[in-house]
Parts: structure tokens; C-alpha cells; sequence
């Protein structure tokens, strides 16, 4: 292959990397601007990743969604969420459907199977998108052992969640209704 | 011409001389050109080692920084962190295409950091949008940018990265029970880069390199591959997997000196040894076989034919790899290791049929055995000690597997142990004096 027809496979090769890495800021950055702003409670824990460091691992204390007698979705197939907020506030996932809805804020998110539950109802579980909260490798675990006694019914713990277009990207983490930065600033004694 | 053939020419000039078979004016003037040939070769290769290193280390520790988390600068500024080392190394790689694609220092050494910069790049966004998914999600993407590299760069370095990142993501993916079929066709993106390596220097360093890690990919990722509907269907692929290395191994075989220039057969023997002595015992042959094929779990479809097709593709291959070996009449050693292959062929179907755990057990325990020695006598013919000693070690490791195995005594297992260790030394000894001997006898 000559020399030329290389480079300028080389330049195509290289927009493709530019534009993965500048699409998922683009994407994100459009729905922290302009998306609507929502409250998820969660349930953490603490690990580490070798590529991108330390998280604040989430698991959304809601993971499914109810799901209509006719919703036929095979796992790893997209499904639309309707967001709901419950009695405090929170942000909860209604009923699960294959097409997009016309009016109101909605994720897109991949399902994991239709199921049963224990009283015969159909639900759905679905794959959070944002399971991860990156925080700098000497705060994050502090962060989760801060959640982690959240769970023991001392604190409550939350993620904000800005919403566009079925997209989500997750904002903030809050221990009791505090932003986590300020919160650890605030409570240096008590981590 | 390669540096190994250089060296041998160089070496055979001597006795060309002393023969007369060539004058020394020829001898002179064929030293010269050579020399001058390889006097920079050994230079380049290090210049290119360090290159490599040095883009690793240096691509490792942008990684690193970068996972540090500073969240002390704004989303705006960290966006741009995360795109001005890919930048950089993309116009670095670009520049060397255009001027300097000819070096291997130059083109591996900016491969490597872009590949590594590729990594930073995606690993920042998603620290700093909390997105991205988990670990398995981000060498997914990695994977599949790094793809065209190997090819496009003529980079072996990058080659062996996205060896790894994909060997490591099928893994991750099992584990969360994903599917991992796209495997195979993504992998084979390193195919063009092997035709252009073996082209520019079969018997060169990166093709060795090269070798080594689709090699061992291979050994894992058909095991991650499989689906395992048929249950025991693995033993079929892996016999054939390894006797496919060996034979295929020693068919493309042209002088290679050293076990790090022979991959295939270093691999295949050590995968061969390893499997063998696993298929010895009973419980690998307990439930095999389509009387017993799993029906309650959820299985993909093309996965299932796929296990079914190595099963039967890698074996055939491997048959074929052995009858070219016999065609030329040589490497009777690599036949040898491919005989699993006729006996897995009968013993599987036979263990299938009868449901008796030790026809499988029993014959591969004879099989190490009958290529253990057969190997020890082979390699007294050829007074080869290595030879020797491979073959020693599998008796040894047939003995040490079996007396632990069973329920023998311990006073029988020791006397085991002791007469085959004075095997080992009585054989050593025996062969150095005779290899000394034929030394002394040629001088």
C-alpha cells in the first residue's frame, strides 16, 4: 500500500478516535446543561479501576422497572423509562415500554429480562448507565465509607441526575442532601 | 537476507575457504558486505526495544496521572486533558507515516503511545462524566479502536496491547455472562499484520513476538469462546488446538534458532503436556457427550455450532498440518505430539458411547507415557539433552500426578520418586559423557 493511501487511512482511523472520545463529551455536556435535573437514592461501595481510578461504586436502591402484560423485550435490547417522582421527592422508574414516549422526561436504558416478582406482577430490570461516581483516589474512600454507614439507616445517600433525550449523566453525590465535596469538607471528624 | 542466515554463511566461510570452494579475496569481500550489513541491525533492534518501552512507560504514566482524579480543574479543562495527548500522538504517528515509515524504532515506539494515549483519552471522559460503564465496557471501546492500528501502523507492540485488551474484555464479559462471539471476528484484525510481518522477516524478533501472543490468545480464548452445550466438547478443541500449534509449528519451520523464535511449539508442547496430564485423571470424561447435553440453560445459538465446528475444524487442521510433515519425511519428534489427535477421535466417541469414565483416563495416562519415553529416545538418538529432559519431565510429571492420584502407599510412592529422580541423573550423565565423547571425536 503506498505511502499516501496509509496516511489518509491513518487521518479517517484518527477522526474515528477523536470523535468517540469528543462524542461521549459532547453528549454529556449537552445533557448537564440543558437536562432536566433528577434525585436517585443509592446504596454504594468503594473500588478501584486500573484505567480510569478511584469510584464511588452505585447501586441504584431501584434497578427495575414494572413492566405491561404485552412489553416483549429480549435482555440487552433498549427500553424506555418513564421518570416518575415519588412521595420524597425521589427519582423512580414507571412502566417500561419498547416505544419512545411522546411528553415527559424518560431513560433509555438496556434491560436485563422480563420477570415475575413475587406477587405475579411483571418487571423489568435494567442496566443504570451511571453505576460509577470518579472522585479523587484519596477521597473516594472516604466517600464510601461515609455512604457505606448511610446504609446502616444513619445517612442517607443520593445521586443527582441530569436527564436529555433518554440520556442521564450523573451530576452530583450527596450524603444527606449535602454535595459529597462538602459534605467530607464539613465532616473531617466524623469520617 | 535474515541475520540468522548472515551468521550461518558468515560461520560456513571457513570451510568454503579451506575446501576451495571459493577463494579468500571472495571470502574477504563476502565478510565486508556483510558485516556492513548487520553492523547496524543489532543497534536498531535496541534503539526500537527502548522505543517501545519508553512510549509504555510513558503512555502508562499519562494513565496514571490521569486516574489520580483532579478534580480540582474544571469539566472544560479536563475535557481538553483528556483529547491533547491523543492529539499529540496522532500528529507524532501521522508525521511518522509520512516521513519516517521505514523506522521500526520510530513507528512502534509512537504506536504504542497512541494506543496508549487512545486509553487515556476514553478513561478520562468517562472519570469525568462518570460515565462509561464498567471495566468491561471501557476495553470494549479500547478493543475496538485499536483495531485497525496493528495493520495500519505496521506495529507489532500495538498488535500484542490489543491482543491483551481483547483477551481481557472476552474474560470480563463471561464473567458478567455477556456474549463474547464478536470476539473472534474482531480478533482477526490482526491477521493482515501477521501476512506483513512474516513477509518482511519470518525469522525476525517481531514475528517471533508476534507469534507468541496470538499463540497464547488462542489458548485462552478458546476457552472463553466455548459454550459448552456439549459437555466435554473442550477436550476435542484443546487436543486439537495444541496439536494444530506443534505441528503447524514445525511445518513452517525454516532454521529458527532459540525456543523464543518457536512459539507455536513451545506453546503447543507446553498446552499439550499440561491438557494431557488434566485428561488423565477421570472426572475431565464423567457426563460427556450429547446424552448429556445441557437443555435447561439459556445457550446461544452460533456459539454452540461454533464450539461444535472447532471441535471439528482444529483436529482436521492438525491431521493435515501432520500430513504435510510426513510428505517431506521429517520432523518425526512433531508427529509424535500430534498422535492425541487419532486417539481423541476414537477415545471421545468410545467414552461417549459407553459412558465409562476411564477409557479416556487410561489412554491419555499411556499416551504420556509412550510420548514421554519415546521422546527420551529420540532425543539419545539425536544426542539432543533438551530433547531429553522434555522427555523426562513428562514421565516425571505422569509419575508425580499419578502417585498422588491413586491410593498407594507411601513407601511405594517414595520409591517411585527416588528410582525416577536417579532416571533423571543416571540419563543426564550417561548422555554429557557421550555428547563429550562425539565432541572430542569430531575434533
Amino acid at each position: 500500500m503506498n505511502r499516501s493511501l496509509r496516511l489518509a487511512l491513518f487521518v479517517v482511523v484518527a477522526l474515528v478516535q477523536l470523535a468517540v472520545a469528543g462524542g461521549a463529551i459532547v453528549k454529556s455536556e449537552l445533557a448537564l446543561r440543558t437536562g432536566e435535573a433528577f434525585r436517585f437514592r443509592i446504596q454504594p461501595v468503594d473500588p478501584v479501576d486500573a484505567f480510569r481510578g478511584r469510584y464511588v461504586a452505585i447501586r441504584f436502591a431501584v434497578d427495575r422497572a414494572p413492566a405491561a402484560d404485552d412489553l416483549d423485550v429480549k435482555p440487552g435490547k433498549h427500553v424506555y423509562l418513564p421518570i416518575e417522582i415519588d412521595t420524597d421527592g425521589y427519582a423512580v422508574l414507571g412502566w417500561a415500554r419498547a416505544e419512545k414516549p411522546t411528553s415527559g422526561p424518560y431513560l433509555r436504558l438496556r434491560a436485563g429480562g422480563v420477570y415475575p416478582d413475587e406477587e405475579g406482577n411483571r418487571f423489568v430490570w435494567v442496566s443504570m448507565p451511571f453505576r460509577r461516581y470518579y472522585m479523587a483516589e484519596d477521597l473516594a474512600p472516604e466517600a464510601g465509607r461515609a455512604v457505606w454507614s448511610g446504609r446502616r439507616g444513619q445517612r442517607e445517600a443520593s445521586v443527582g441526575v441530569r436527564v436529555r433525550g433518554g440520556v442521564g449523566v450523573l451530576e452530583e453525590l450527596y450524603i444527606d442532601d449535602v454535595p459529597i465535596h462538602q459534605w467530607l469538607a464539613e465532616n473531617a471528624d466524623a469520617r | 537476507m535474515g541475520r540468522l542466515s548472515i551468521r550461518w554463511l558468515l560461520g560456513e566461510l571457513p570451510k568454503l575457504e579451506a575446501e576451495r570452494v571459493i577463494d579468500a579475496t571472495v571470502a574477504e569481500r563476502l565478510r565486508a558486505h556483510y558485516a556492513e550489513k548487520t553492523s547496524g541491525s543489532g543497534r536498531r533492534l535496541v534503539v526500537a526495544i527502548f522505543a517501545v518501552f519508553g512510549a509504555l512507560l510513558i503512555g502508562g504514566g499519562v494513565i496514571l496521572l490521569l486516574a489520580h482524579n483532579w478534580e480540582a480543574f474544571g469539566r472544560g479543562t479536563r475535557a481538553t486533558i483528556a483529547l491533547a495527548p491523543l492529539l499529540v500522538s496522532q500528529v507524532m504517528v501521522g508525521w511518522v507515516l509520512a516521513k519516517k515509515c521505514e523506522s521500526t524504532a520510530w513507528r512502534e515506539g509512537t504506536a504504542t503511545l497512541l494506543a496508549l494515549t487512545v486509553a487515556a483519552a476514553i478513561a478520562l471522559v468517562d472519570q469525568t462524566y462518570h460515565t462509561g460503564g464498567d471495566l468491561e465496557s471501557f476495553l470494549w471501546r479500547w478493543s475496538l479502536l485499536l483495531a485497525p492500528l496493528p495493520w495500519l501502523l505496521n506495529s507489532t507492540a500495538v498488535a500484542m496491547l490489543f491482543l491483551a485488551s481483547l483477551t481481557w474484555w472476552a474474560g470480563a464479559a463471561k464473567v458478567e455472562g455477556s456474549q463474547i462471539l464478536v470476539m473472534w471476528p474482531l480478533a482477526a484484525a490482526v491477521v493482515p499484520h501477521l501476512v506483513q510481518v512474516l513477509r518482511s522477516g519470518r525469522r525476525g524478533l517481531r514475528a517471533a513476538n508476534l507469534q507468541w501472543a496470538i499463540a497464547l490468545f488462542l489458548c485462552v480464548a478458546a476457552g472463553l469462546g466455548l459454550d459448552h452445550r456439549v459437555p466435554g466438547l473442550w477436550i476435542v478443541v484443546y487436543v486439537g488446538l495444541f496439536a494444530l500449534m506443534i505441528t503447524l509449528g514445525a511445518a513452517s519451520r525454516r532454521g529458527e534458532e532459540g525456543l523464543w523464535r518457536r512459539p507455536l511449539e513451545v506453546v503447543g508442547i507446553t498446552g499439550s503436556i499440561v491438557m494431557w496430564l488434566i485428561l488423565s485423571f477421570d472426572e475431565p470424561w464423567r457426563h460427556i457427550g450429547w446424552k448429556h447435553i445441557h437443555t435447561t440453560e439459556r445457550f446461544h445459538e452460533v456459539t454452540s455450532w461454533l464450539d461444535l465446528a472447532l471441535a471439528i475444524g482444529l483436529p482436521l487442521a492438525a491431521i493435515v498440518a501432520m500430513a504435510l510433515l510426513l510428505e517431506r519425511g521429517q520432523h518425526n519428534l512433531y508427529l509424535l505430539w500430534g498422535v492425541s489427535v487419532p486417539l481423541v477421535a476414537v477415545v471421545w466417541p468410545l467414552t461417549v458411547a459407553t459412558d465409562s469414565r476411564w477409557i479416556g483416563a487410561v489412554s491419555f495416562t499411556l499416551l504420556l507415557l509412550v510420548v514421554g519415553i519415546a521422546t527420551i529416545a529420540e532425543g539419545v538418538r539425536r544426542q539432543n539433552l533438551g530433547t531429553v529432559n522434555l522427555g523426562m519431565l513428562v514421565v516425571a510429571m505422569l509419575v508425580m500426578v499419578r502417585f498422588f492420584d491413586s491410593g498407594f502407599g507411601f513407601v511405594l510412592k517414595g520409591f517411585a520418586f527416588i528410582l525416577v529422580g536417579i532416571g533423571f541423573l543416571v540419563a543426564n550423565v550417561v548422555l554429557s559423557r557421550s555428547l563429550r565423547a562425539a565432541e572430542e571425536e569430531a575434533k
